[in-house]
């Protein structure tokens, strides 16, 4: 009788199908049909039983060849099916490392790299990566074949709670997404946000993860962003334009955004240094994100140490009158573990500067919209955006501030104009609550202390900067509270009091609550 | 920063120059004018990024301000709030309001066309928009005619009975003005705000229209006009920064009328209460809810994308 199962000498080369994802189909061995054919009829459960020990065995030879030894197999073919909208290059730009697998593990390990990499591009509703013995003739190979089952339904929707790069504070966000629509796994999405402050934006892109030969996935984005700061600031701004991801890795980001900024005043009552900003600009600038963290968790750090360096360049246009400046902004954080009720200690520092270029740049005003604002409600013990919180004090409470217009006999308010440099720190204690409910749904509190320092150094007022006085002058609050992360957002209800404040901040001692993105 | 007395004094802030006049913008230049007729010294500031603004020209002095769009312009505003009058006696003059109506009305919508439709549109550039990047001037320009086809009701079927009747209006003012001038040095005997506004339109159509320009060359008619804005004009620019009378600030009042602050006040106190107690309410709910699906422990994923665990098995079936 013909053996039933076409198990050659080296067996290890000839395996048993390996399933490698998530199975939708299982294509059956013919060998098993034959099986059915030769074997005599038996009671069902017996040859069931004999044929589950034949193929354990071969397992288990199978398996302590492969922990004992390399096993040479080279790949001939890789075939590509079931898609019938997405490009062939799409999926086989996935697969290089497939092909030059040299061994059998290799060959698995690529395999399933290459199955998640597929399962990432976000257009397949499954991936199922099989190896097969190649062409008889040619021994010691293996075909891979690559079942995709493109995703039926190309829209899907969600909302969600983030913080984006460009913006500068997270947003509730509803983001509607076609996936693959010109076969190239293209991701198109339009997305309405609303965040703080009345910001809203409304924008759609594209993210290609492949551009013709360019290693790094092309993100363009088009955006309608509006501000509302006529409350702390008054003026509007609104914001056209379009913004490139150019370059996008575990440390780096670079980004290309060209915008059409209008600053507007409807209420006629913003103070003079605001007056002379109002008006059309057109904003054309690269930003550079270096990013190192190694910090043990993003979103509670106990231990370990982050630096993230944002530098952007405006005024990269062959027009000579866009926006001119560049601004640099530093953070670091350090996590100390304590040891006791899971109790780490966290120091962070941001500073940031930024000044104007271009002929008679000393006497130029910084634009407004790129100035450094203190203050709000936004934490900064997990995220790493640059120096703009210091808890206790309300949005852009911090700082320079000039009379606004005076149309009667109230004192005038003051609009905050922001600063051209600015420095805050913190320290943070942080610990877990003795409540067994707390620990398990990762609810903590925190001891926290925060410092910060603004001042204008444009138009010629950095002759009269003085680092001593800058220090000297810094505002600072001190606070406690419960941190509850959640799965949408990071939510924190803390008790601030103010120990330090000048001239017109808008420090006041309470009950803050602030969200930021997990 | 700028020195705390240059805060205070006067400062008119206008568009940028052009054609050999101090400022360029048909509204900017009549202001200009009325300042130099009183004799009050004020610095000009220039604002080169808004040209579709309304609120442009504006004078400053401290924490005061007089908007272009308040009031009738600034030079209502500035006679509303006692700060400059040079028309006091000249309201109850029958023709004087009339007259400065027509100019407002008339001519102003007769420089509007001839700057932005009737010739190629370079004077309204050099103007405007010569300080904006080139893709923003492109667009806002193209965005200004049409809000000038509409202000001044031209639609494609009536372009020319359109042109035809503001070219005929503006030769019916020229004329009454011409008339009323004379051989006079100023309209009614002494500096007004009629003479800033004619003098201001006119220099303007004089030197920023081309010689092509339907409008200037009815203007040309009259010599009188042409010559008593000519002679005004060599005043105002010779004579720089002093003046010959009154040399000293006009003094602005700190209590004015109140455009905004009434709706602030409507704001009670008792809505300011009931606002902030409705925000913490409302916070107090989002953090309830959120303690809630955290200790109950069961806020679901929003996962679009399932990506199962890699099934490194050996997986055997029958």
């Amino acid at each position: 009788m013909e053996a039933p199962e076409q198990n050659p000498t080296n067996g290890g080369e000839r395996d048993p199908q390996n399933r490698i994802g998530e199975d939708e189909e299982e294509e059956e061995e013919d060998s098993e049909a034959e099986d059915d054919d030769y074997e005599p009829e038996p009671p069902q459960p017996l040859s069931q039983e004999a044929q589950l020990r034949a193929h354990k065995a071969r397992l288990t030879n199978l398996s302590r060849k492969l922990s004992s030894e390399q096993v040479p197999i080279r790949v001939h073919d890789v075939l590509v099916k079931g898609n019938t909208k997405t490009k062939d290059w799409v999926i086989e730009a996935e697969l290089e490392d497939l092909k030059r697998a040299g061994s059998l593990q290799e060959l698995l390990q690529a395999a399933s790299l290459a199955n998640f990499r597929l399962q990432q591009l976000g257009i397949f509703h499954s991936v199922n990566i099989v190896l097969d013995s190649g062409p008889k003739e040619l021994p010691g190979t293996a075909n891979v074949v690559v079942n995709v089952v493109e995703a039926s339904n190309p829209l899907s929707g969600e909302i969600g709670y983030y913080t984006k790069p460009e913006a500068r504070s997270s947003t509730v966000e509803g983001v509607l997404k076609f996936k693959n629509l010109l076969g190239y796994g293209d991701l198109w999405d339009t997305s309405f946000a609303y965040g703080w402050n009345q910001t809203s934006e409304l924008s759609a892109g594209v993210f290609l993860p492949r551009f013709k030969s360019w290693a790094t996935p092309l993100i363009v984005r088009v955006f309608l962003i509006t501000q509302d700061w006529l409350k702390y600031t008054s003026y509007n701004e609104r914001s056209m334009g379009l913004s490139l991801g150019l370059l996008s890795s575990r440390n780096h980001d670079l980004t290309y955004n060209l915008a059409w900024r209008t600053l507007a005043d409807p209420s006629q009552m913003s103070s003079r240094p605001v007056r002379r900003q109002l008006g059309h600009g057109l904003s054309s600038a690269l930003k550079y994100i270096f990013r190192f963290d190694r910090r043990n968790s993003p979103v509670r750090p106990t231990q370990g140490y982050a630096f993230v360096s944002t530098t952007q360049l405006g005024g990269l246009f062959p027009d000579s009158r866009s926006l001119r400046f560049l601004r640099q902004e530093i953070d670091l954080r350090y996590a100390v573990p304590l040891g006791f009720y899971h109790a780490a200690l966290n120091f962070g520092m941001s500073a940031g500067v930024l000044f104007p270029w271009g002929r008679g740049f000393l006497e130029k005003p910084s634009s407004l919209p790129e100035r450094f604002f203190l203050g709000g409600n936004s934490s900064p013990f997990s995220s790493l955006g640059g120096p703009t919180s210091l808890l206790g004090f309300g949005t852009r409470g911090v700082g320079p501030a000039e009379p606004r217009r005076q149309t009667d006999d109230e004192s005038s308010e003051r609009d905050f104009v922001g600063g051209d440099i600015a420095v805050t720190a913190f320290a943070d204690l942080s610990f877990d609550l003795p409540f067994k409910w707390s620990r398990k749904s990762g609810i903590y509190g925190h001891v926290f202390a925060c410092a910060g320092n603004l001042a204008k150094l444009s138009q010629n007022e950095f002759r009269n900067f003085s680092f001593q006085n800058f220090v000297k002058s810094y505002r600072s609050s001190v606070g406690a509270g419960i941190v509850v992360p959640t799965n949408i957002v990071r939510l924190e209800v803390n008790y601030c009091y103010v120990l330090r404040q000048f001239d017109f901040d808008r420090g006041k001692a309470g009950l803050r609550v602030s969200f930021s993105s997990t | 920063m700028e020195a705390a007395s240059e805060r205070e004094e006067l400062t008119l802030v206008a568009r940028k120059p052009g054609f050999g006049l101090p400022t360029a913008c048909p509204s900017c230049l009549p202001v200009y004018i009325y300042l130099k007729f009183a004799g009050v010294p004020f610095r000009l500031d220039f604002n080169l990024a808004n040209p579709d603004s309304d609120q442009i020209p504006y004078v400053e002095s401290g924490t005061y301000v007089a908007y272009n769009n308040e009031k009738g312009g600034v030079i209502e505003s500035l006679k509303d709030d006692d700060v400059l009058d040079l028309d006091s006696e000249l309201r109850s003059a029958p023709d004087f309001m009339s007259m400065r109506a027509m100019i407002g009305s008339w001519l102003e919508d007769a420089l509007s066309y001839e700057l932005w439709l009737g010739s190629d549109g370079s004077p309204a550039h050099k103007i405007y928009y010569t300080d904006l990047p080139w893709p923003l001037g492109k667009v806002l320009y193209l965005k200004q005619i049409q809000t000038v086809k509409q202000r001044l009701g031209i639609t494609k079927e009536n372009t020319e009975r359109r042109e035809a009747e503001i070219y005929r209006k503006a030769t019916i003012a020229y004329g009454a003005l011409s008339t009323r001038l004379g051989e006079e040095d100023f309209f009614f005997n002494r500096p007004s705000s009629l003479d800033a506004a004619f003098i201001g339109h006119a220099l303007i159509v004089l030197q920023a229209l081309p010689e092509t320009s339907t409008l200037r060359n009815k203007l040309l008619q009259h010599d009188n006009l042409v010559q008593y804005a000519e002679k005004h004009k060599a005043q105002f620019v010779e004579a720089s920064s002093s003046s010959s009378s009154a040399s000293q600030f006009p003094s602005i009042p700190k209590r004015g009328s109140k455009p905004k602050s009434e709706t602030k006040k409507e704001r009670t106190p008792q809505e300011k209460t009931f606002r902030k107690r409705a925000k913490y309410f409302l916070i107090a709910q989002f953090v309830a809810v959120l303690l809630f699906l955290s200790i109950m422990g069961g806020a679901s994923d929003d996962a679009e994308v399932e990506i199962d665990d890699d099934d490194e098995g050996f997986s055997y079936d029958e």
